[in-house]
């Protein structure tokens, strides 16, 4: 008999099919009762928390408080300091989540009152809740550097939040003369998107190759291995020449250089305990991290500075009624990623409606895909699905599935990765923005 | 007997018996399953560009024989879908698939097409593509449609057939009839049209509005 059966599956149980996916599509709740949502933070877990919870429940008053009036995403800023992307290109509006009827509100959160429901701002507005959403990213901690201050970042840029630091540290890759040298101070575990420290010098590297090709970088890090290393220090070797003596990029190991001392932005000097001082022409210092500050003003964070939640619904294990997602919040096994945090999103707003409808909260389903790029035509991902484990009480991934790009992938499947990179950020933007 | 029951009972009669996947079996629903997919195909299967393909409006039963393709990895190689295809189970491939199935396949991307290319790729199709993919690739009865898709998308996947990384020979759901049916429009068109022609089909097939 004939296999291809697609049509007559359609025809006999198309409708079929057609009405279990309309009930299997919720959480769309019509005439459920209207709850009040505060999101704080516009980022990638904000604005997917408060999209999605648009989409689930048009009724809902969702609130989104964010003193930027545009986002630019971390995610391809590497491709701004690399030369091959513009800043307007890796911004995104809040347009796309007015005109759902999210209201969006040019402020900072100050603090929240969990106990009466409310959030402070800067700007001396108060707003009620039923549910409250914190996504307010990271925050960097300086303590355990000599010479490190928040001021210092004018000339040592992080470059580790997205917007003007970025377009700063590239108009100091710009400026170096060639011959330069470029530091990353590459941040101790956990910190957001563990593989852009090497990305980052990848891109550079093949802006110096293309244009100051006497020029290095070299990467200073607080750890001894790192994010698809084998992956990237092979890239670098088939396009920098890693490991020879005329290699665009070197990679220091902490216990090589046993740990920074000081960093100094009047002589442009990087201290450790092997080295000594050591002078660079462009130094781009990304620290320390914790949760965002107002996590820790509303009283959420843990001795180690980030959000411990609930991981199917994540609401705070502090405080109920507030739900704490993204870069702020502990979601083991999950990486600190885009992708993650826009994951993220979706399970939260689902159980915030759930919730408000006075249902179980359902069974949650998370992904991470992240793309990272090392020169043209030559990108590579690491990608995992994951589910709940409740004896663990992590966010396993499932076993057999995910893990990296193979280390002999073809050229071509390497240039195939990036096409899907620019793919991935085109839709995990609309997705997020809308 | 209940109409999801017929359905469940139909999908395992067909399809259920075939393969077995690692993952846990999860009760997580459709929406919950299929927006995880969003990041990279875009909200509700609608890829804004410039590669990833779109999945909104694909024929449902297309779409599992692809996710259980890449899950085995024998014969639809992909960088990424190898991976990610194995985290789910039959069932839950099952509701993803009828999830995005059931949604409205939008051109939206921005895709720089050659209308001359695309005017010459039409008499290309109507000869060679049009029988299987039917409606000038609009339609989405028995094939995928490839009227609106991602252009670098149905190169990747030309290019595939032709490595054979994408066999037709080991498709288990095609009968030997179609399959030399369709190594003979694939030949047709690689031979005797060459790379000009191929790209005339692509451009075409992109155009489509």
């Amino acid at each position: 008999m004939s296999k291809m059966n697609r049509r007559n599956f359609l025809k006999t149980t198309g409708g079929a099919a057609v009405a279990a996916g309309a009930t299997l599509a919720a959480p769309t709740i019509a005439n459920a009762a209207a709850g009040k949502v505060v999101v704080i933070g516009g980022g990638v877990a904000g604005a997917t928390t408060a999209r999605y919870l648009k989409l689930g429940n048009s009724a809902l008053d969702v609130t989104l408080i964010e003193p930027k009036a545009s986002y630019h995403t971390c995610f391809m800023s590497n491709e701004v300091l690399g030369g091959h992307r513009k800043m307007s290109q890796i911004e995104q509006t809040f347009d796309g989540l007015k005109s759902m009827g999210v209201k969006i509100v040019k402020d900072t959160a100050a603090g929240i009152d969990a106990g009466a429901k409310k959030v402070k701002t800067a700007g001396g507005s108060t707003f009620g809740y039923d549910a409250c959403v914190v996504a307010p990213g990271i925050d960097f901690k300086l303590d355990g550097i000599n010479g490190a201050t928040e001021s210092m970042f004018d000339k040592i840029p992080h470059a580790w939040k997205a917007g003007p630091q970025t377009a700063l540290l590239r108009k100091q890759l710009e400026a170096m003369p060639d011959g330069g040298t470029f530091c990353i101070v590459a941040p101790p575990n956990p910190f957001r998107c563990p593989p852009g420290p090497y990305e980052r010098a990848s891109l550079v590297a093949d802006y110096f190759q293309k244009h100051k090709k006497k020029s290095k970088v070299v990467i200073i890090d607080r750890k001894d291995k790192f994010s698809k290393m084998g992956l990237f220090t092979g890239a670098w070797k088939n396009l920098y020449g890693y490991e020879t003596d005329n290699s665009l990029i070197e990679w220091r190991s902490a216990a090589s250089t046993g740990g920074i001392e000081s960093i100094d932005a009047g002589s442009m000097t990087v201290e450790t305990l092997a080295g000594g001082k050591e002078k660079f022409d462009v130094i781009n210092f990304i620290p320390a991290q914790t949760a965002g500050v107002v996590a820790s003003i509303a009283g959420l964070t843990n001795a180690k500075g980030w959000c411990d939640v609930d991981k199917t619904t994540f609401e705070s294990k502090v405080h109920k009624g507030i739900h704490v997602l993204g870069d702020a919040s502990v979601a083991t096994k999950m990486p600190k990623s885009g992708y993650s945090a826009n994951s993220q999103g979706k399970v939260c707003a689902a159980a915030i409606i759930n919730m408000m409808a006075g249902k179980p909260v359902g069974t949650p389903s998370y992904v991470n895909t992240c793309y990272s790029i090392a020169g043209d035509d030559y990108g590579f991902s690491v990608a995992a699905v994951y589910r709940y484990n409740k004896e663990k009480d992590i966010i396993a991934g499932v076993k057999g599935a995910g893990g990296l790009t193979p280390g002999d992938a073809s050229a071509e499947m390497r240039r195939r990765e990036v096409e899907f990179a620019y793919s991935w950020y085109n839709n995990i933007c609309k997705d997020t923005w809308g | 007997m209940h109409k999801s029951m017929t359905y469940a009972l139909a999908a395992g009669v067909l399809f259920g018996l075939i393969g077995v996947s690692s993952a846990q079996a999860s009760d997580a629903e459709a929406s919950m399953l299929a927006n995880t997919c969003n990041g990279c195909h875009g909200p509700d299967g609608v890829s804004q560009g410039p590669a990833a393909p779109t999945i909104a409006g694909m024929n449902k039963q297309y779409l599992v024989e692809s996710m259980k393709a890449y899950s085995e990895g024998t014969n639809r190689k992909s960088s990424i879908m190898q991976r990610i295809a194995k985290g789910y189970t039959e069932a839950e491939v099952e509701k993803i698939a009828g999830f995005f199935a059931g949604k409205k396949f939008e051109r939206v991307a921005m895709q720089n097409t050659d209308s001359g290319a695309a005017g010459k790729g039409k008499a290309i199709a109507k000869d060679l593509c049009e029988s299987c993919h039917e409606k000038e690739g609009f339609a989405a009865e028995d094939y995928p449609i490839l009227a609106g898709q991602m252009m670098p998308y149905l190169k990747n996947n030309l290019m595939d057939f032709k490595s054979g990384s994408r066999s037709i020979d080991n498709n288990p759901n095609m009968s030997d009839k179609e399959k030399r049916k369709k190594k003979r429009a694939l030949a047709d068109l690689m031979e005797k049209h060459g790379d000009d022609g191929t790209n005339a089909v692509l451009n075409f097939y992109a155009s489509r509005k």
